[in-house]
C-alpha cells in the first residue's frame, strides 16, 4: 500500500469499524440480489 | 483533512473504458477479439457458416422457382458476439460513470467531509478495477493461448498456464502486487484501494445464494468437523509451542488466534483481550500473510496434481489456508470458470470465522490463568462485540434464496430442469424415436435386463436414497418415446445414467443426450449472480494483492515465525490428508 495516513478506517478499510464494513457490505449485497432479480 | 486529489485520472480511465466498448461495438476490435477469445469465435464461425449456408440454399431455391430473392435475413447472434457485447455493456456503464465523477471531481472544490471522503474513493475502485478488465479479458485469455500453444508445439510436454494457474485470479493478484511493489500505489487511488475487502465481504454475502439446502447441511456438518479439530487443535499447538518457546502469553495468544481462525481479522480481534502490543499484531500479521501468500500459490497446482474434485480442494484449501481472503483466492485460482470450489471453501471459511467470538473467549480465559495480574474481562460482551456481522448476511441470503426469493429455488445451480419450456423443434424426430424404442425391446429382453439390473446396482444409480430398479428405466423409456420429451428431472436423471451403459444404441444414447438438453435451462437470475460474484472476488483479489507489500511481510520473523510455519504446516499436510482420505465428491 501507499505509505499515505487516513484519519477514517484503518490501512485495509475506510470504514471506521468492521462492523460497519459488514454493514454495508450487507447493504450492498442486498442491492445487487434485488437489483438482479428485478431487472434480469 | 481533505482526501480528494483533483487529477485527471479518473477521467482518462473512464475515457479507456468508453474507448474499448465503443471498438467492441463497432466491429474494430474482431481482429483481437478473435485471438483473444478463441473459442467463442470458433462458434462464431460455425454460426456465420450455417447461416451463410442457408441463406445461399434460400436464394437458390427462390431462383429456381422464378421467385424473387428473399430478404437478406439478419445472422443469429454467437457466443462471440455475446462476449463482446457484455463486455461493451459493463465498461460503458462504469466507464460513464467514471468520466461523470472525474469531471465532477476536476471542477469540484472539495470541502471536508463525507461527500469529500466518498468522493475521493472512486479512483482507486477505478484503478482496481480497469487492472481486473485488463487482467480478466487480455492477460487471461494471452496466457491460456500461449499455454495450450507451447503444449501443442511440443516444447513443453505440460500446460504451464493450468499448471501454474496462471487464470484472471492469479494474474489479478499477481497485477496488484506488482502494482503496489514496483511502481507504488499512485496517491489518486490510495484511499479508493482500501474497498477490497468490502468487495469480498459482500461477494460471500451475495455467495449465499447459490446453495441448496441439502448442499449446505452436508457441506456444514463436515466443515464443522474438520475445522473443529483443525482450529481448535492448531490454536492448541501454538499455545503449546509458545509456552515451550518461551514466548510471552500476549504473542502466544495473538499468533494463535491469527494461525488458528482467519488470519489477520482474528489477530486484531484477539489482540485486545491478550493485551497484545502494536509490535506483536505485526509479527502475526506478517507470518499469517506470508505463509499464506505462499499456500494461495502452490495448494492451487497440488489440488491440480492430485486430480482433486471441488469439494475436496474447497475443504482443504478452507481448512489449512489462514486468511479468508487467500482461501477465495486460492479456491477461484483452482477453478476460476466454475463457482463450485469457491462455494465449498467459503461455506469451511465462514465455520471457521463462526469459531473466532469462541477462540477470543478461549483465550481470554487462557490469559486470565496465566498471565499474572490479568483483569477481569466481560466474556458476554466479547461474544457479541467479536460476532461477524456479514456471516448473518450470508446466512440471511441463503434463507431468503431458498425459500424462492430472487429465483426458484431449483435454480440455484444456474440451471433449471422445465419439460413445459421445450421448444416443438427440439421434440425427439422418427429416427431418434425408433432407436430408443429398439433399445426398450433389447432391454427388456431376458439376458440384457440382467445387464441393466447389474448395471444400477454398481453405478448406485439412486434417486433420494432409493435405489432405481430396471422397471423404472422401462418406464422412463416409454414415456420419453410417448412424450417426444423429458417430463421430469428424474426421468432425464435416470435416462441420462442409463446412457452412460456400455452398448448402448449411439442413436439412443444421442437422443437422450438431445432430450436432456432441451429440458435444461439457463437461469438468468442465477448467471447474473454468478457474474457479479466473479467480478467481486476479482476486484477484492487485486485489492488483497496491493496488500502483499515487502514491508508486511518483512514484519514476520523470530519465534513468531518459527511456530507459526511449523503449526500452518501441520494444519495443511494434516488436513490435506484428511481430505484425501475420507471427503468424497458430492457436488
Amino acid at each position: 500500500m501507499s505509505k499515505q495516513n487516513f484519519e477514517r478506517g484503518s490501512s485495509l478499510s475506510i470504514f471506521v469499524s468492521d462492523r460497519r464494513e459488514d454493514l454495508t457490505a450487507l447493504i450492498f449485497a442486498f442491492a445487487i440480489a434485488f437489483g438482479v432479480m428485478l431487472t434480469v | 483533512m481533505i482526501y480528494t486529489i483533483k487529477s485527471p485520472a479518473l477521467l482518462i480511465i473512464g475515457i479507456l473504458m468508453l474507448v474499448w466498448g465503443g471498438l467492441n461495438t463497432s466491429g474494430a476490435l474482431d481482429g483481437v477479439q478473435s485471438y483473444l477469445q478463441k473459442s467463442a469465435y470458433g462458434n462464431h464461425m460455425t454460426v456465420k457458416a450455417k447461416f451463410d449456408f442457408e441463406a445461399r440454399a434460400a436464394t437458390e431455391i427462390a431462383a429456381a422457382e422464378g421467385k424473387p430473392a428473399p430478404a437478406v435475413m439478419k445472422m443469429p447472434a454467437s457466443s462471440f458476439d455475446a462476449a463482446k457485447a457484455d463486455q461493451a455493456r459493463i465498461v460503458n456503464m462504469f466507464g460513464g460513470t467514471f468520466l461523470l465523477i472525474g469531471l465532477f471531481t476536476l471542477l469540484w472544490k472539495p470541502k471536508q467531509g463525507d461527500l469529500d471522503y466518498f468522493i475521493s474513493v472512486v479512483p482507486g475502485i477505478a484503478f482496481i478495477l480497469l487492472i481486473v478488465v485488463v487482467v480478466r479479458w487480455v492477460l487471461d485469455p494471452i496466457f491460456g493461448n500461449l499455454g495450450r500453444a507451447v503444449q501443442d508445439a511440443g516444447i513443453l510436454s505440460w500446460n504451464f498456464a493450468r499448471i501454474f494457474n496462471l487464470n484472471h485470479i492469479v494474474l489479478g493478484i499477481l497485477a496488484g502486487i506488482i502494482a503496489a511493489n514496483v511502481f507504488k500505489i499512485p496517491a489518486w487511488a490510495g484511499n479508493g484501494v482500501r474497498t477490497a475487502r468490502l468487495g469480498l465481504k459482500t461477494g460471500v454475502i451475495l455467495l449465499g445464494t447459490l446453495y441448496s439446502a441439502k448442499e449446505l447441511a452436508q457441506l456444514g456438518v463436515l466443515s464443522v468437523v474438520m475445522i473443529g479439530i483443525f482450529v481448535l487443535g492448531s490454536v492448541w499447538l501454538v499455545l503449546i509451542m509458545g509456552k515451550r518457546m518461551q514466548c510471552t502469553n500476549s504473542m502466544t495468544g495473538v499468533l494463535s488466534a491469527g494461525i488458528g481462525v482467519c488470519g489477520v481479522s482474528a489477530a486484531v480481534a484477539a489482540a485486545p483481550v491478550v493485551k497484545a502490543t502494536a509490535e506483536e499484531i505485526a509479527y502475526t500479521i506478517g507470518t499469517v500473510l506470508i505463509w499464506g501468500v505462499g499456500c494461495m500459490f502452490l495448494f492451487p497446482t497440488v489440488g491440480h496434481l492430485l486430480e482433486m474434485g471441488p469439494v475436496q480442494f474447497g475443504a482443504w484449501a478452507g481448512t489449512g489456508i489462514l486468511n479468508s481472503a487467500q482461501v477465495a483466492g486460492a479456491a477461484l485460482a483452482f477453478d476460476p470458470n466454475g463457482i463450485e470450489t469457491l462455494k465449498v471453501a467459503e461455506i469451511f471459511n465462514i465455520t471457521r470465522v463462526l469459531f473466532l467470538p469462541l477462540i477470543v473467549l478461549w483465550l481470554a480465559a487462557w490469559y486470565m490463568k496465566h498471565e499474572v495480574g490479568a483483569e477481569k474481562i466481560n466474556l458476554t460482551q466479547v461474544v457479541i462485540s467479536k460476532f461477524p456481522l456479514f456471516v448473518l448476511g450470508f446466512i440471511g441470503m441463503f434463507a431468503m434464496s431458498t425459500m424462492g426469493v430472487f429465483a426458484p429455488a431449483d435454480h440455484y445451480q444456474g440451471k433449471y430442469f422445465s419439460s413445459a419450456e421445450v421448444k416443438q423443434d427440439k421434440l425427439l424426430s422418427g429416427k431418434a424415436l425408433r432407436a430408443l424404442d429398439g433399445e426398450l425391446t433389447r432391454l427388456r429382453g431376458a439376458e440384457d435386463a440382467q445387464v441393466l439390473s447389474k448395471f444400477l446396482v454398481e453405478k448406485t444409480v439412486v434417486i433420494e436414497s432409493h435405489r432405481v430398479t430396471s422397471e423404472e428405466v422401462y418406464k422412463a423409456f416409454v414415456e420419453l418415446i410417448a412424450n417426444k420429451k423429458m417430463m421430469t428431472r428424474d426421468q432425464s436423471y435416470i435416462l441420462f445414467a442409463v446412457s452412460k451403459m456400455e452398448g448402448l444404441d449411439p442413436g439412443a444414447k444421442g437422443a437422450i443426450d438431445n432430450a436432456k438438453k432441451a429440458a435444461e435451462f439457463d437461469s438468468k437470475v442465477i448467471t447474473a449472480y454468478r457474474d457479479w460474484l466473479v467480478w467481486l472476488f476479482g476486484f477484492g483479489l487485486v485489492g488483497l494483492g496491493m496488500q502483499i507489500t515487502g514491508k508486511s511481510l518483512k514484519q514476520a520473523g523470530g519465534m513468531p515465525l518459527i511456530i507459526g510455519g511449523t503449526v500452518g504446516t501441520v494444519k495443511a499436510v494434516g488436513s490435506l490428508i484428511v481430505v484425501m482420505l475420507f471427503v468424497k465428491e458430492f457436488i
